[in-house]
């Protein structure tokens, strides 16, 4: 993919950048809020990611800029600032996520990715399919192999999220914001019993295993892997 | 002494004094005015009626065309009034004095004023006259108006003394008043002097008569109270923050200096990185804490309040925990949160991490067996909900303590955590208006949050 970053510290800069780079993206650097408007605004990006503080237009000003000037790329803010209400200002401002430093690379990875492989226009699926997991979102309704599986409502819209970011690494952070609202981090493993009940109903029952665990990072559901 | 005059004359008050002694002065000039045109019009005509009687009087004596009795009727008014405050007089039809003690002359019939120019009269003074044929002879009557004069000249020199005298009693009161006041605004400035200098225990003296002043000073006060607090919670914070950031942080300097010695030396430094990693994470995770108490406690969360359910943010918080509790070797109930305790004004995202909070803290510091329960009931006008369970309790010595920032009870000093969730706990209750209680189970910890109900609407 092809990546916007705006980043004033040079450190900082050098670390994702090169992180980026490795993992396969390339990564335009800039390091004030009018070229990067500029920039923002030619259209060609598949994700921005931009600090809040920084030099000329701030990020925020900066994002809402560029979507009063129609263009959707998908943003995600970077940011020191990280209070309960400045999150909330950053998505309203027409970010689309919103990461605090200091962060795990991984989870800004994974959050890059499940931005940049958005569906463009919102279409509206109905089934969710991988492998022989099905899921209907309008009767509400899993099954695997045809057999139905009977889950609680956190644990369909766990696998939901799951299944919507198919083959892309689901942080544990990223799920307790889509699964459970929350916006803090838990001291229990609220996610990691979650989990583990959907995998006895999901995995355990059947010979492949779908949901995976990505050391450190979160969890990714795929279709088991060609020996 | 010139200062403190044109500092009187600037005060709000004693403008507003001055400005209704004026307003005062001229309604009472006014009515004085209309008083006055009335009292002399009804003079004038008392004056009338009095010329007009005595002369049907003296004309009622003429009789059978024989002026004898009425000259001699004249003649005796005449002298009843030598300093001729009246006159009368009694002319032949050639104009001749047959009678009186002056010769009118030239005077119309009926009423009319005169001056008196005439030869004989007192000097300046005038008269109102009437006139009319007597038989063949003129017959006129005339009242001097001097004593009319007098009345009016008493009835406006008394008016002019009152104007006077309440003039200066509106002044002289009004800048009593406006001292007065002028003395307490001077005392709020000075307060607001002092905490503008930095010194936050200042507060505006209070009367104690609940005067609009003293309402103002008051409100004033109380959000006095609450800056300081909150400066002494800053304050506090920092203190803290330098205090328990400064311990991780030499563990960290002391972890990456071994690392590096190791380093040197060839060997592997793999558990030194982890180790420093993680004790980086857990200074951030601190600092956050920190920084979300402060940022909960300054109240701008407020305006994003909307009508909550209580029941239902409990009920979600069991949805979530009691497999986790179940993993954990407990078990969480939440057989009373079916009921509907009514509405609360609220943020569900901090409410949802305050309950999220109380069940880790239970989940964390009770052994495996406990049963934690979570409640909600409505409680007058309020809606309690708690979070209780059988666990090891907390003294009571130390219940108020665990509020505090970083605090943590001896034996909890091994678990994970940073000593700031009941902190966080107390700073979204206190922005809801609720009150925390802990209570004794006998065994174990009961959490009782006592929210106001929404006024029904």
């Amino acid at each position: 993919m092809r990546l916007l970053l705006v980043e004033d510290d040079h450190k900082t800069a050098d670390y994702i950048v090169r992180g980026l780079t490795e993992a396969g993206h390339v990564c335009d650097l800039l390091r004030n809020g009018h070229d990067a408007l500029f920039a923002a605004t030619s259209g060609s990006y598949d994700v921005i990611v931009a600090d809040r503080m920084i030099p000329g237009l701030d990020g925020l000003s900066m994002i809402k800029a560029v979507r009063a000037a129609g263009v959707r790329t998908p943003a995600i803010f970077l940011t020191s600032i990280g209070g309960i209400d400045d999150r909330v200002e950053g998505l309203e401002a027409g970010g689309d996520d919103y990461l605090v430093k200091p962060f795990a690379f991984s989870e800004l990875l994974a959050r890059i990715n499940a931005l940049g492989r958005r569906p463009a226009a919102q279409e509206q699926k109905t089934m969710l399919r991988v492998a022989d997991l099905e899921m209907d979102l309008i009767m509400r309704r899993v099954t695997r192999q045809g057999q139905p599986i009977d889950l609680q409502p956190r644990e369909f819209s766990l696998l939901e999220v799951l299944m919507r970011g198919e083959g892309r690494v689901i942080t544990r952070t990223m799920l307790l914001e889509r699964v459970w609202d929350f916006h803090f981090d838990p001291k229990t493993s609220v996610v990691e019993t979650h989990i583990s009940r959907l995998r006895a109903k999901v995995d355990k029952p059947f010979e492949a295993q779908l949901i995976h665990t990505i050391r450190n990072t979160g969890y990714s559901l795929h279709a088991p892997l060609a020996p | 002494m010139t200062g403190s005059w044109s500092r009187l004359l600037r005060s709000t008050p004693f403008r507003l004094a001055l400005t209704f002694a004026f307003l005062f002065m001229l309604a009472f000039i006014l009515s004085g005015a209309i008083v006055y045109q009335m009292m002399s019009a009804d003079l004038a005509g008392q004056l009338d009626d009095t010329i007009k009687e005595t002369y049907a009087v003296i004309a009622a004596s003429y009789a059978d065309n024989d002026p004898k009795e009425l000259v001699e009727t004249v003649e005796s008014h005449a002298t009843r009034s030598p300093k001729k405050e009246q006159l009368f007089s009694l002319t032949d039809a050639a104009g001749n004095r047959l009678a009186g003690n002056f010769t009118a002359a030239g005077l119309p019939d009926g009423f009319s004023m005169f001056g008196a120019e005439m030869p004989g009269l007192p000097q300046g003074t005038e008269y109102r006259a009437y006139s009319g044929a007597v038989g063949s002879n003129t017959l006129t009557v005339a009242i001097s108006l001097s004593e009319t004069e007098e009345l009016e000249t008493i009835m406006l020199m008394s008016f002019g003394w009152a104007t006077l005298i309440i003039t200066g009693l509106a002044v002289a009161g009004g800048a009593l008043l406006a001292s007065r006041v002028q003395l307490r605004l001077d005392g709020i400035a000075a307060t607001m002097v002092d905490v503008s200098h930095g010194r936050l225990d200042a507060r505006i003296p209070l009367t104690g008569t609940g005067d609009d002043i003293d309402v103002v000073s008051s409100q004033v006060n109380a959000a006095l109270d609450r800056l300081s607090g909150l400066v002494d919670g800053m304050k506090q914070v920092s203190a803290n923050i330098a205090h328990d950031l400064k311990t991780p942080l030499n563990r960290l300097q002391m972890i990456l200096d071994s690392a590096s010695e190791k380093n040197l030396s060839g060997q592997k430094v793999g558990s030194e990185l982890a180790e420093a990693h993680a004790e980086s994470l857990q200074i951030n995770e601190t600092f956050d804490a920190l920084l979300r108490i402060a940022q909960i406690e300054a109240g701008a969360r407020k305006a994003r309040f909307t009508d909550v359910d209580l029941g239902e943010i409990l009920q979600t918080i069991a949805e979530i925990y009691t497999d986790v509790a179940e993993d954990d070797g407990k078990s969480l109930s939440s057989v009373e949160l079916y009921q509907t305790a009514g509405r609360i004004h609220g943020d569900p995202e901090l409410l949802t991490q305050m309950f999220a909070n109380l069940v880790e803290n239970a989940l964390r510091h009770c052994p495996p067996g406990t049963t934690i329960k979570l409640s909600v009931a409505r409680d007058g006008d309020h809606v309690l909900a708690g979070v209780a369970d059988n666990g090891p309790g907390i003294p009571a010595d130390e219940r108020e303590k665990v509020f505090q920032r970083l605090y943590r009870l001896d034996h909890s000093r091994s678990t994970p955590g940073s000593g700031l969730g009941l902190s966080l706990v107390r700073a979204i209750a206190d922005l809801h208006g609720a009150t925390i209680a802990l209570e004794d189970c006998r065994p174990g910890l009961a959490v009782m949050v006592s929210f106001p109900l929404v006024a029904a609407s």
